[in-house]
């Protein structure tokens, strides 16, 4: 065995003794972060604590009746949500009703129908979809699919639909393009791949064993899917569904451009309205700093803070339990 | 169903289940072709955008885009100011957040002694992640640009800095606890102190997958614009100050569009199509990154 | 219950062994894990402990270099004596007395850095070392471990594009850096092919001419092999403690015996 060099055989021992000296790493490093961990409660606190301190002198004027309330009137300085609150959660439920179906059918495909290699560049293709940029799709929308639909499906509906009785009341009055049905589209297009990459996520992580026994029976892929995987996968599926609601209630830019602007609150998805965000958005460059309309405006965005914040959690429930492992 | 005959001529046993069987197959081949038609629905709007972009952005980009600021109508300007505004608050915005949600990633991850807290913190990161992000230009309009009295690039700066921190938090959290714990006590059982295992090991271990977190981030705030518009308002002049209203490319994008200009809408095409290509050229180089480095060991 | 076996010339005698344990009770939670254990590891020796899956044999491992420190729940009463401490006692500074005992896992865990950071890893935390004596550090230990040879000329890359047996070996000269007493073992070999295995087991027995040795394996033969004196563990309980060739030819506890003999495993 060859002689080492002295720097490698056992040195003295070091004193065992713990020193101060040693321990400071650790607790510096642990006030840090604590100190970041709280930081984001303290700008959500924030959030919560500006918006309704902004919009109390609103809530105080109108009491409850802020809420029922259609009036947007800023010369008698009166205001209301319930236009707002209503375009807001009709907007959301044409998205959905779009949103979803088209969400499915695109998870199923890339999950049991495509081929391996196509379904990967297809599946980074809808990632895309999801990056781009709200502004886009306003543009995009105000631009191609208003007059598209001022021009092509709003006569058509009308036509065939309008006068069915119910249902011809959501299709009736001038084609615009813009409106409800409009900003409901947009916001679809928006939400879907959300809705789909939390479809594809779990569907693929369904344990192969179950598929294959059912597989096995005979059954075919419709049928697996039915009975097998969305049962299983029905947690997580609630909670991407409302992780997309969460979306949509909140965005403003794509559906400032399509909405309308108009305080108007009624049946017809041709009209046009506004949403809680596009209504901040549109009236705020107005608002003069400590007005009673700049004060509507917070407490709308109040409301729309606590909306989206029960569906977030919700979603937030139903995604942490249902996607296992 | 059939009867089962004596003799069963070859193919026959093929043939059972009758009317219900085809109505299965009818089923699945319909669910299949609604699909299929889903499918390309969903990619021929991703295509009709895209090309929109391209050939109405196209049709204003020139060099003067890239030289000019913004101008009167007719006076044919150019994006130069909104470019420079949108660079200078994302680039900042991401400069303070990334240290930020590191830290606030490494404290849900390595912290769980502290219990609910940690649940409450890390509840709150993805309440923020979702929100509206228009309120979060309500609530920095309300701390930062009343109480100043002006609009400011910061404030834009700030506003994005809080949209931008939740997302590389969740990502932060995700790959660290993909460190493997054999690394972690290897560590330890080197005499490295807690945060010496986190900084010099865990987070390194972790680098890949955490950067491309940043870069989602990033190509995430770029193109927000409701955050922008009660923060830092745009600016029609070239201004890198960052006490003063700054123009930025999804606002001016957005005052341009709704304006009656020609020119103006030309030129916000041409924005939207910057940001657009911006924006999915880091989403796939993060993406391309991620694969190419594995998730969280290099 | 049985009384424990134990060879004369062992017996608490500090002077000849590195660590003394004496009295040791170890719980996860409320699960007694390890009970009374009294051993002693003599110095430059190596120390086998042998015996089926969950007996305590890494649990008492990992307790010798505090490991459990890291986990709230786990808790160990009683005495370990090094260098005259109790390690056991919340006076010791534990990031010092991992640098005298250090510990190779049963999973090579190279960290994510070149060859020759892992191993200045650890000497940069206890020593303030200049370029040159690193330098030189990094050389001996790869050459004590048989790696300088196959490594020389790429100390700058990544350390995960090693095989197996020689991140493991890295992991060893990573340990032996820092200039230990002690070397702790947790089943080092178990992931590796038969021929790293072999390697290994003569850098061993090498390694003990300098350092104290305890290896845990599951390996009856690499016991055999390697081992100066065996440990016998079962169900949490030290039964028997020999030599290597009494343990293996003349086994005196009956539980021993049936376990080497393979009547359990």
């Amino acid at each position: 065995m060859m002689e080492l060099p002295s720097t490698l055989t056992a040195r003295d021992g070091t004193a065992l003794d713990r020193n101060a000296h040693g321990q400071y790493g650790d607790i510096i490093f642990g006030m840090i972060a604590r100190l970041a961990g709280w930081s984001i409660l303290l700008v959500m606190a924030g959030i919560v604590i500006v918006l309704v301190r902004g919009g109390w002198s609103a809530f105080s004027t109108f009491g409850p009746a802020f809420i029922t309330s259609t009036a947007w009137n800023p010369i008698s300085h009166n205001f209301g949500a319930a236009t707002s609150i209503f375009g807001t959660l009709a907007t959301t439920v044409v998205a959905l009703a779009f949103a979803v179906p088209f969400a499915f059918g695109v998870a199923f495909w890339l999950v049991e129908l495509a081929p391996a290699t196509l379904a990967r560049f297809i599946e980074t293709a809808v990632q895309l979809l999801a990056a781009v940029p709200s502004i886009i799709f306003g543009m995009w929308g105000f631009f191609i699919v208003v007059p598209f639909m001022a021009h092509y499906v709003e006569p058509v509906l009308t036509h065939y639909l309008g006068h069915v009785p119910g249902i011809g009341l959501l299709f009736h009055g001038a084609p615009y393009g813009t409106g409800l049905l409009s900003g409901g589209l947009i916001l679809a297009i928006m939400v879907t791949p959300f809705i789909c990459s939390v479809m594809t996520d779990v569907f693929v992580s369904i344990p192969a064993v179950l598929k294959e026994s059912a597989f096995g029976l005979g059954a075919t892929r419709w049928e697996v899917m039915r009975k097998i995987v969305l049962p299983w996968s029905r947690q997580a599926v609630m909670g991407g569904i409302m992780l997309g609601t969460g979306r949509a209630l909140g965005e403003t830019m794509a559906v400032t451009f399509v909405i309308g602007n108009s305080n108007h609150l009624g049946w017809s998805l041709f009209a046009p309205g506004n949403t809680i965000a596009s209504l901040i958005a549109l009236e705020f460059p107005e608002s003069a700093a400590g007005s009673l309309k700049l004060s509507a405006l917070l407490a709308l965005g109040a409301i729309l803070m606590v909306i989206s914040f029960i569906t977030l959690a919700c979603s937030r429930i139903f995604l942490r339990r249902g996607i296992p492992g | 169903m059939s009867v089962q005959k004596t003799s069963p001529a070859v193919g026959d046993g093929w043939q059972r289940g009758g009317a219900q069987a085809v109505r299965r197959r009818v089923v699945e081949r319909l669910v299949s072709v609604l699909c299929y038609v889903a499918t390309m629905v969903v990619l021929f709007l991703l295509f009709s955008i895209l090309w929109t972009l391209v050939v109405r952005g196209g049709a204003g980009l020139s060099l003067s885009t890239f030289i000019h600021s913004t101008a009167a109508p007719g006076s044919g300007g150019g994006l130069a100011n909104a470019i420079m505004g949108s660079c200078e608050q994302t680039g900042l915005a991401a400069l303070i957040g990334t240290p930020v949600g590191m830290m606030i990633g490494i404290y849900l991850s390595e912290f769980d002694q502290d219990g609910r807290i940690v649940s409450l913190v890390r509840f709150v990161s993805d309440m923020l992640l979702s929100v509206p992000s228009i309120l979060v230009g309500l609530f920095i309009y309300l701390i930062v640009v009343e109480p100043a009295g002006h609009f400011s690039g910061m404030a834009g700066t700030l506003a994005l800095a809080v949209l931008f921190v939740p997302i590389v938090v969740r990502t932060t959290e995700d790959m660290l606890r993909l460190v493997p714990r054999a690394m972690r006590e290897a560590a330890y059982a080197l005499g490295a102190p807690g945060w010496r295992v986190i900084l010099s090991i865990c987070l390194r271990s972790a680098r890949g997958g955490i950067m491309t977190g940043v870069l989602l981030a990033l190509a995430r705030i770029s193109g927000e614009t409701a955050p922008l518009l009660f923060t830092s308002l745009g600016n029609l002049n070239w201004s890198t100050s960052l006490n003063e209203p700054m123009a930025s490319l999804p606002v001016t994008i957005y005052q341009y569009a709704g304006s009656a200009y020609d020119d103006w809408v030309r030129l916000a095409w041409t924005g939207a199509l910057l940001i657009t290509v911006a924006v999915l050229a880091t989403n796939i180089v993060a993406r391309w990154w991620l694969m190419r480095n594995g998730s969280a060991q290099q | 219950m049985n009384k424990i076996i134990m060879d004369d010339s062992m017996v608490g005698n500090t002077a000849v062994s590195a660590l003394a344990i004496s009295n040791l009770d170890f719980w996860y939670g409320t699960n007694h894990a390890l009970k009374n254990i009294s051993l002693d590891f003599p110095l430059r020796q190596v120390t086998g402990m042998i015996g089926p899956s969950g007996c305590g044999k890494s649990t008492l491992l990992r307790v010798l270099n505090r490991m459990y420190d890291l986990y709230p729940g786990q808790r160990a009463t009683g005495q370990v004596l090094f260098d005259g401490r109790n390690i056991l006692s919340p006076g010791v500074d534990v990031n010092v007395l991992r640098s005298r005992i250090g510990m190779v896992f049963q999973k090579p865990t190279p960290f994510p850095m070149s060859i020759y950071d892992n191993i200045a890893f650890g000497v940069h935390l206890h020593e303030r070392i200049s370029r040159a004596d690193l330098d030189q550090r990094v050389e001996s230990v790869l050459r004590r471990v048989a790696l300088w040879n196959e490594v020389k000329d790429r100390l700058n890359t990544s350390a995960a594009a090693l095989s197996g047996g020689q991140q493991q070996r890295l992991c060893i000269a990573r340990t032996i850096a820092t200039r230990p007493e002690v070397i702790l073992l947790d089943e080092p070999t178990s992931a590796l092919d038969p021929i790293s295995t072999a390697r290994i087991e003569e850098l061993l027995d090498e390694l003990k001419q300098e350092f104290s040795i305890a290896i845990v394996t599951h390996n009856l033969q690499q016991a055999a092999r390697c081992a100066d004196r065996v440990a016998f563990f079962y169900m949490g309980e030290l039964v028997e403690v020999d030599t290597a060739d009494r343990m293996f030819t003349a086994p005196q506890a009956k539980r021993t015996q049936d376990y080497i003999t393979g009547r359990f495993g």
